[in-house]
């Protein structure tokens, strides 16, 4: 009877597991086309098509966003290797991820949509199959002088001044330029500005990244360096290192901090080169797109977009690699700067004032402007020959115009995919 | 006499039109205007800061303000007429740009306008969009149409510092076309539009090499 009523109660149990395993699976796959639907129209501009990383945003933004098919996440509450929980990553959508591209989506997004497109994520990667190992979290310890001394001396021990210098800023680093596994850029963070941290700049976020460190960086996890005690003492000692935000200065402040950073530009103008070309959104024209509107690999900065601005002609951007044939290899610096201000090439050809804004350009000051001729002298080559530009016949062209000017016509300007440059071989 | 008269009426025809053409080739100024001299007129367009009040946000505006005029952002929110982008009204927006078999997008009213500029806006939706190119309706708008890539790249204090110049602009009223779902012109509607893209495929493109 004993047999009976085991061999029964266990085949109900095996019925029932079975039973909410599929209904999970079913939950699953429903939940597929939802969070497709929640991906493709608010994550793929930056996170590709299909989660590779690789959308239309991908390669202006930095750091570059997330390739979901590797199930490498660096915002985690596991441990080192495992992947995230849902909690995870519903956290990382609704808060964003600080001093990145990634919004908060808390606002525009439902629990439902989020839930869904977690769902829809997790399927991009085969790691999720294995469960999510979540560290124990202790009760921690509490932020007091003692503790932040003691978290000093963590800092030391650890060599965290190695990578993010001994004032948490940098100075004294070995270096604070690294990359990520995909061989992007990736600065080490700055310690003293807690708006920045990607994961959120409580204590216990700080401590979890030392605890799990940051899959596919740098930045390794401590958890066998350090003891618990320790790293929590850390945690409160870089919480305390932050400085005053901007939005919180006086004008004294704001003066000090603002020449501060002129002269780190000054001393570093390749840097700042780096900064200004990633931020007056050169790579946007002079990047060649494909058909999904990528850029093409190996081709950033490269040149080869091609416009067709009416009534005026079609247009080529030009190649700003340091390629000496067909880049800026053998542009001295005036001839560059000469085309920053004022749009006009070596052989004397003047550019219009749109795309190529020189007009706002010309503001920049004398500084801006060597650095960013800096930091294109350092820009790998990449041989491009552009053609030159082809200005419309004399009649179409004031055919054109009158048709601008008189019949009022919109000025379309249209953008090509594809390069219309000639790429060469190896030098 | 009739044949001097015909004569007469065909010299007159022919200036006409040559006038008429050289009206033409020569508006607007690009290639008759000295090229220092666009820069003077930008720099000349942006409205300064010194009327700001508070020491802080002068300070911070006028970091803003340098962003802002070097990064050419009127080379697009600007209403294009025959003299170029209209300069006066500054970053009112209403500039169409095309883009091949995508969309046409018209750009936005920047100015702090409560009916038709960035007033309607809460900081945050405004930063959102220099950050993540996100709208306050949740589409994401092409990076094609405009490079928020590139601009997501400023610090957040640097963001900051965009923000506090736009909200200090001179209000103007400068309605910019709404998006419509289905209609050849959104404002920045990508998305409605993406269909497009493969219907036109990219036949006008060049092969990749």
């Amino acid at each position: 009877m004993t047999t009976l009523r085991s061999v029964l109660a266990s085949t109900v149990a095996a019925a029932l597991i079975v039973a909410a395993a599929l209904s999970v699976a079913r939950a699953r796959v429903e939940a597929q086309p939802r969070g497709k639907a929640v991906y493709d129209k608010h994550c793929s501009e930056c996170h590709g098509a299909d989660g590779k990383g690789d959308g239309p945003a991908a390669a202006y933004v930095v750091p570059r966003p997330r390739d979901f098919s590797g199930g490498k996440y660096k915002i985690r509450s596991t441990d080192t290797g495992s992947v995230p929980t849902d909690e995870d990553l519903v956290r990382s959508i609704r808060q964003g991820l600080y001093a990145t591209s990634m919004p908060a989506w808390d606002r525009i997004l439902s629990d439902a949509d989020i839930q869904d497109v977690v769902a829809y994520i997790k399927g991009m990667s085969p790691q999720f199959s294995t469960p999510p190992k979540p560290v124990a979290l202790g009760a921690g310890t509490p932020s007091a002088p003692a503790s932040i001394d003691r978290g000093h001396q963590v800092y030391d021990k650890l060599q965290c001044g190695k990578c993010h210098g001994n004032d948490g800023r940098g100075s004294g680093a070995v270096t604070t330029d690294f990359q990520d596994d995909k061989g992007q850029p990736l600065p080490a963070a700055d310690l003293t500005e807690p708006w920045t941290f990607r994961g959120g700049a409580t204590s216990r976020d700080i401590y979890l990244r030392f605890r799990t460190g940051m899959a596919g960086t740098p930045m390794p996890s401590f958890a066998e360096a350090a003891s618990d005690a320790e790293m929590w003492d850390l945690a409160n000692y870089i919480v305390s290192m932050a400085r005053k935000p901007v939005w919180s200065m006086t004008a004294q402040e704001i003066a000090d901090l603002y020449a501060k950073q002129d002269a780190e530009a000054k001393a570093n103008p390749v840097k700042r080169g780096a900064h200004l070309v990633n931020t007056l959104a050169c790579a946007t024209c002079h990047s060649p797109i494909d058909d999904q509107k990528r850029v093409l690999p190996g081709m950033r900065l490269a040149g080869g977009v091609r416009f067709r601005i009416e009534p005026y002609g079609e247009f080529v951007t030009g190649n700003l690699t340091s390629d000496k044939a067909t880049g800026l290899g053998n542009w001295s610096d005036d001839e560059i700067k000469r085309v920053i201000t004022r749009g006009t090439l070596r052989d004397g050809t003047r550019l219009l004032p749109f795309p190529m804004d020189y007009g706002s350009y010309s503001t920049m000051t004398p500084d801006d402007l060597n650095a960013i001729v800096a930091f294109l002298r350092t820009v790998p080559p990449v041989s491009n020959k552009v053609p030159p530009p082809k200005y419309k016949w004399l009649i179409p062209y004031l055919w054109g115009k009158f048709n601008l000017l008189i019949l009022g016509g919109d000025p379309p300007m249209t953008i090509f995919s594809g390069n219309a440059g000639t790429k060469g071989g190896a030098q | 006499m009739k044949r001097f008269l015909k004569w007469a009426l065909l010299v007159v025809v022919v200036l006409v039109v040559c006038a008429l053409g050289a009206f033409l080739y020569f508006i607007p100024p690009f290639f008759t205007t000295a090229p220092e001299d666009f820069g003077k007129a930008m720099a000349a367009a942006a409205p300064g800061v010194d009327g700001i009040t508070d020491p802080a946000e002068r300070a911070i505006a006028a970091r803003g303000r340098y962003i802002v005029m070097t990064t050419g952002c009127i080379g697009c929110h600007a209403t294009n007429g025959p003299q170029g982008p209209d300069l006066t009204k500054y970053l009112a927006g209403g500039g169409i740009k095309s883009v091949a078999s995508q969309a046409t997008y018209v750009s936005r009213n920047l100015t702090p306008d409560k009916e038709t500029g960035l007033g309607r806006r809460s900081d945050d939706e405004v930063k959102r969009v220099m950050r993540s190119g996100v709208f306050p309706d949740g589409h994401v708008v092409a990076v094609t149409s405009m490079p928020w890539g590139a601009f997501s790249n400023w610090s957040e204090e640097d963001r900051h510092a965009v923000l506090v110049y736009l909200r200090h602009l001179p209000a103007i009223h400068h309605p910019t076309p709404e998006p419509v779902p289905g209609n050849a012109i959104t404002a920045s509607g990508a998305f409605e539009q993406d269909h497009a893209w493969h219907d036109y495929g990219t036949a006008e493109a060049k092969p990749i090499r």
